[in-house]
């Protein structure tokens, strides 16, 4: 009597991907089908519009840039079976902070001011992360709830900080003041709003790429999140591999906030990240946690907004068509999802 | 007509290939206490988890009383009046004792609410039928391991069952409670209930059953009246044509005492008796001790504790006379100590990362350059542990695709090429054939001559008996017996203290 | 401003907006005791906000509305069940699925059906709320207990069910035991993905009367008309410790929260932002200190 295969394992593997993907873009059709007056239109602008010229497709790879990041600050923290799930504060706080640097430095030489503003947004989202890791360490609390929370509780705050002592009267926005022109990121692709952190998002892909395969931190991280048992017995510091890959998960997700606003944004606008923290998860899963994955995932995330944006302006659809894509890839990855590196917490602390 | 009466079951587990029963023919007769013995991995629970229901063979049918039983759920073992006790409790420690064993069965009130003072008394008044005293109001969490188990009986009881299965029931409890389970169950079996016990100690088939059934690698390979058997030839008909290995025990001039055991106890909450007690133990240069027992008598305990993955309650652990009580596996391997666990999937290896990356995950600092590997280096130890130990396959495969014994191998050559002067083995050669077991053999009496000190947990008296030069025998977490290994040491002796047949131990090695 | 003329309708008000949280927390309990972690209270709520309202106004009728509101929350919450438990999708994964799926998909149909984008009007009746003269001039109880909506009224009998239901029926046993211990569930030859599909089912239920209420509320639908409600129930399951009637404190907490800081402008000097933090920082202090108290209690 043999069980039925679940059929979940149907979608193992990397055809299983490809099928997942040629799930997606069906539903895609069937939705323009249903919803658009001009069908073939929408499709043509939904799928290719985001090559059809420059302005399009630099900004759809700009809006990739701090989804490699989020991406790459949860495939870390996945690897060593830890949940970070506090990445839209931890995004959010650094982008603040590192407007706030810029702010505060007097007219200071562009470089050293734009990294003190990445080195500080790098420390908000690694001191936010790496509390929650800190108290699972010690006594055992649970970090995806309490990522979470501090989260939550952070977007607040610099939702106030935002909206009142750093508002600038003088924008019509719910902003600050913008940075400094000497911060700003150099634009590499006019007239899309593509610049030089997409360099930056590339050189960070394969610098973790590094780290958890060439050197000894990664590998212990690695060894701990596959089997925390077997490292603890093999000598490794299993309750530091707890915090660290916490703090690095945070430090990559407060350097998302602080890239936008020098390349982007120029100044915090409430709520501007939202979603970064969100779909940095998505995108993480997609890759199946690999580093280098990370790079086309997030482009893939950005290209299926991109794609929303310009059928939404040649076209008579709406651009959530994509969250509706994007909530089926979800579903479809994760039920693939279980049979590839994404390990159980595996329970009591070290 | 037997009461019961599987014929050739069959069961194939397909994740990895083990054919876990082979056309087992099995019958039991009514009233009867009827054991089934094997040792791990024989069948003998797979053919049980069968028979409630847990599991559906891929042949053979089930007849109860003469007729067809068709079991796809734990519900129709029930139905049937079938009942199994498993050997791992399934109770729920927030749940009262009422609530555990009317679960699923609840009693109601007006249909649709949980009648809870109905669930008390008609659970109080199974227990008062069959003589128990236990209150059904309490808590399962403040129950010892015997209540426990008598919880699970009376759950079956409950459900009115009158073939009562039991998996290893013994394995957790004292004497005392051992006692009572089997006078528990000689009354049951003297107002009609038909029970199976599956065991693998050899005493209590004695003390308890009326006949036995012997399997051995997913067959029966016999079944004996009790009474016309004793438990060498039960012992025999187990393990099959035993192999004996040829060990050259060398003599090997004894040096130090590297490791030493100072009364240490480990206590557990919730056990009546420590899990270690007052444990005495030395093991010198040159010196291979095996611990000796049946599991659950504290040999996993003692790995735990010596190997530094749990804390003593009491006493104290010397290496080359420095105190490492208090130390935690990690600081244990900066000290020179290297082991083979008993687990060799979850605690020795990782699976799913490469043979590489399992072989330097003690040694991995040995192969850095600031920070960063030198894969070169990596590669070029790996291939050595290869061809040092003959161990097949492409180093960059995940580990978990090997066979046991080559990732036994893995382990043991990755623990014995970092610098040590002890190393601790558990259940060394379980599951292995015997091939790979002749190797590790050759290469623990290798260790031995280079002057190591050896620590070797076995439940292999075989293995035990072959290789170590000091015998310790375990029993309810007490040191029975030390014992030098010679000619008058023989496997009954050692065995009668494994069973705690033999009281006579004063404290200093004969 | 005087005390009692600040507080009975500070209080009065807390009472209305913590019902939403208090509704969906106690549907989540069901599949927290079920031991799934269930994100999806959002996207549920949304879900049945949605619909509910864009039903009431189609049929004219309230209660339709209410009905539709809560079947398609349940079909959305089928959907999650199914994909978690029988295509054994990681459950926090499909959870955030489901409300990203909620989000865009309400919005695409608003825009479908209404060509709008943002705030939609509908026409229809106001909600029915409970006065009773008599009992109205009672002082300070009166003026807290009556002039609700009708749905606060319902969400305390939800409670009182629910408290009934998991404490005294042989379901709330088993779907407890199926947290606890599923292979123990299992072992009786009971389905562990039955209860935890009702779990998430039961949450379905009662973030669809959630989300309705929100909608009927107004009168309207607004993009995200949620905005959070279902995490902050998530997090007020954690808060009550998981029982219903802790579940009532935690949602007064974060009720109390936002009715504050709606009052915050000129009444005190502290910032609204700051007092809707608050309650998700109490909530990481106690778990942090419950913690803490775990931890040494296992050493003793």
């Amino acid at each position: 009597m043999r069980r039925r295969k679940p059929l979940g394992e149907l979608f193992a593997g990397a055809t299983g991907l490809a099928l997942t993907l040629g799930i997606a873009f069906a539903i895609a059709v069937l939705l323009i089908f249903t919803l658009s007056r001009r069908p073939m239109n929408t499709i043509y602008y939904f799928f290719v519009g985001p090559f059809t010229n420059k302005y399009y497709f630099g900004n759809m790879l700009n809006t990739s840039i701090p989804l490699v990041f989020t991406g790459l600050g949860i495939a870390v923290a996945f690897k060593s079976s830890v949940f970070n799930l506090g990445g839209e504060g931890q995004v959010y706080s650094g982008a603040l902070v590192g407007t706030a640097i810029c702010l505060a430095l007097p007219a200071a030489g562009g470089y050293l001011g734009g990294a003190a503003a990445l080195a500080g947004a790098l420390a908000t989202g690694a001191v936010l992360a790496g509390l929650s890791g800190f108290f699972r360490m010690k006594w055992g609390t649970d970090e995806l709830i309490s990522s979470f929370l501090i989260s939550a509780a952070v977007i607040f705050i610099v939702n106030y900080f935002i909206t009142g002592p750093l508002d600038d009267p003088g924008n019509n926005l719910l902003a600050t003041r913008a940075i400094g022109e000497q911060y700003r990121l150099l634009g590499i692709f006019p007239p899309s709003k593509l610049d030089v952190s997409a360099v930056f998002s590339l050189l960070a892909a394969g610098l973790v790429f590094f780290l958890m395969y060439y050197t000894h931190w990664g590998y212990e991280m690695r060894m701990c999140g596959l089997n925390r048992e077997f490292s603890r017995y093999g000598g490794i510091n299993v309750s530091a591999y707890i915090v660290l890959p916490m703090i690095l998960s945070g430090a990559l997700h407060g350097l998302a906030g602080g890239v936008a606003i020098l390349g982007t944004y120029h100044m915090a606008v409430k709520e501007f990240s939202g979603g970064m923290g969100w779909n940095g998860i998505a995108v993480a899963l997609i890759a199946k946690n690999h580093p280098l994955g990370v790079v086309p995932a997030a482009v893939f995330f950005a290209y299926l907004d991109a794609g929303a944006k310009a059928a939404m302006l040649h076209s008579d659809v709406t651009f959530e068509i994509a969250a509706v894509v994007q909530s089926v890839i979800f579903y479809l990855v994760t039920a693939q999802a279980l049979y590839s590196a994404v390990r159980r917490r595996a329970g009591a602390p070290a | 007509m037997p009461y019961l009466d599987m014929q050739g079951i069959t069961r194939l587990y397909p994740e990895n290939g083990v054919l876990a029963n082979d056309h087992v023919d099995f019958s039991v007769e009514r009233n009867e206490i009827h054991a089934v013995v094997g040792e791990n991995g024989a069948g003998k629970t797979t053919l049980m988890k069968i028979l409630y229901g847990l599991e559906r063979p891929d042949e053979g049918r089930i007849l109860l009383d003469g007729r067809e039983a068709d079991l796809h759920s734990p519900l129709d073992a029930h139905r049937l009046g079938i009942g199994m006790v498993h050997q791992h409790f399934r109770l729920i420690p927030e749940f009262t004792i009422a609530e555990n064993v009317v679960l699923g069965v609840e009693p109601r009130r007006r249909g649709v609410f949980f009648d809870r003072e109905g669930a008390v008394s008609d659970v109080r008044a199974v227990i008062e039928e069959y003589g128990f005293t236990i209150d059904p109001g309490l808590r399962v969490s403040r129950l010892t391991v015997g209540q426990m188990q008598l919880v699970e009986i009376i759950k079956i009881l409950y459900r009115r069952a009158d073939l009562l299965i039991l998996d290893e029931p013994t394995s957790v409890l004292t004497e005392q409670q051992i006692h009572k389970l089997f006078d528990t169950l000689r009354s049951l079996r003297d107002i009609g209930k038909t029970i199976i016990i599956i065991t693998h100690k050899l005493g209590e088939v004695k003390a308890i059953s009326q006949r036995v059934t012997v399997m051995r690698k997913g067959q029966v390979v016999a079944v004996r009246d009790t009474a016309a058997v004793d438990e060498r030839e039960l012992s025999r008909l187990m393990v099959g044509k035993s192999v004996s290995f040829a060990f050259e025990r060398e003599p090997v001039p004894r040096g130090r005492a590297v490791l030493e055991l100072q009364g240490v106890v480990l206590l557990q909450k919730g056990q009546d008796h420590p899990l270690l007690d007052h444990v005495d133990l030395s093991v010198h240069a040159g010196e291979i001790v095996g611990v000796a027992g049946v599991s659950g008598n504290g040999l996993a305990e003692l790995e735990d504790v010596v190997t530094g993955l749990r804390r003593v309650s009491e006493g104290r652990i010397l290496h080359d006379g420095r105190d490492i009580t208090r130390l935690d596996a990690r600081h244990l391997r900066r000290h020179g100590l290297a082991y083979v666990p008993a687990d060799r999937l979850h605690r020795g290896s990782s699976l799913q990362s490469s043979v590489m990356e399992n072989m330097i995950i003690a040694a991995h600092h040995d192969f850095l350059k600031g920070g960063v590997f030198r894969r070169q280096e990596v590669e070029d130890f790996a291939r050595r542990l290869k061809e040092g130990f003959s161990i097949d396959g492409d180093p960059r495969v995940p580990i978990g695709t090997l066979s046991g014994g080559n990732i036994q191998k893995v382990i043991l050559s990755r623990e014995l090429a970092s610098k040590t002067d002890f190393i601790i083995f558990s259940e060394p050669t379980w599951g292995l054939d015997v091939a790979s077991s002749e190797f590790i053999y050759s290469r623990i009496l290798e260790i031995r001559k280079e002057g190591n000190a050896v620590l070797l947990i076995s439940s292999n008296l075989d293995e035990i008996m072959g290789l170590a030069d000091t015998l310790v025998v375990m029993y309810r977490g007490r040191v029975v017996a030390r014992l030098e290994n010679g000619p008058g040491v023989s496997k009954e002796l050692v065995g009668e203290y494994m069973l705690g047949l033999r009281d006579d131990f004063e404290g200093e090695p004969r | 401003m005087r005390g009692s003329e600040f507080s009975i309708p500070l209080l009065h008000n807390t009472i209305g907006i913590m019902t939403p949280f208090l509704l969906a927390a106690v549907g989540g309990l069901f599949t927290e005791l079920a031991g799934m972690l269930n994100i999806a209270l959002e996207g549920l709520m949304l879900f049945g906000a949605f619909f509910a309202i864009v039903f009431a106004g189609y049929t004219g009728s309230l209660l339709a509305g209410v009905l539709f509101g809560v079947l398609f929350a349940l079909a959305a919450a089928a959907l999650f069940g199914f994909i978690s438990l029988y295509l054994k999708a990681n459950v926090f994964i499909a959870g955030l699925a489901t409300n990203l799926l909620a989000s865009g998909l309400t919005i695409v149909l608003a825009f479908q059906l209404f060509g709008n984008k943002g705030v939609i009007r509908f026409d229809v009746a106001r909600l029915p709320t409970l006065s009773i003269p008599a009992l109205n001039r009672i002082p300070v109880l009166g003026d807290l207990l009556l002039g609700h909506s009708v749905f606060v009224y319902v969400s305390w009998a939800i409670v009182a069910v629910a408290a009934v239901v998991i404490n005294r029926t042989p379901f709330g046993l088993r779907i407890r035991g199926t947290g606890l211990s599923s292979a123990t569930i299992a072992s009786l030859g009971l389905k562990p993905r039955v209860y935890q599909l009702a779990g998430i089912l039961i949450s379905g239920f009662t973030c669809g009367l959630a989300g309705a209420m929100l909608t009927l509320n107004l009168g309207a639908f607004i993009p995200n008309v949620t905005s959070g409600r279902g995490w902050i129930a998530l997090v007020a399951i954690y808060l009550g410790n998981k029982t219903p009637w802790g579940i009532v404190i935690a949602a007064f907490v974060f009720g109390f929260a936002e009715s504050l800081s709606n009052y915050a402008q000129g009444a005190t000097n502290v910032p609204a932002d700051f007092i809707l933090a608050f309650p998700y920082l109490i909530t990481v202090l106690a778990m942090i200190g419950y913690s803490i108290w775990r931890y040494y209690k296992a050493r003793a």
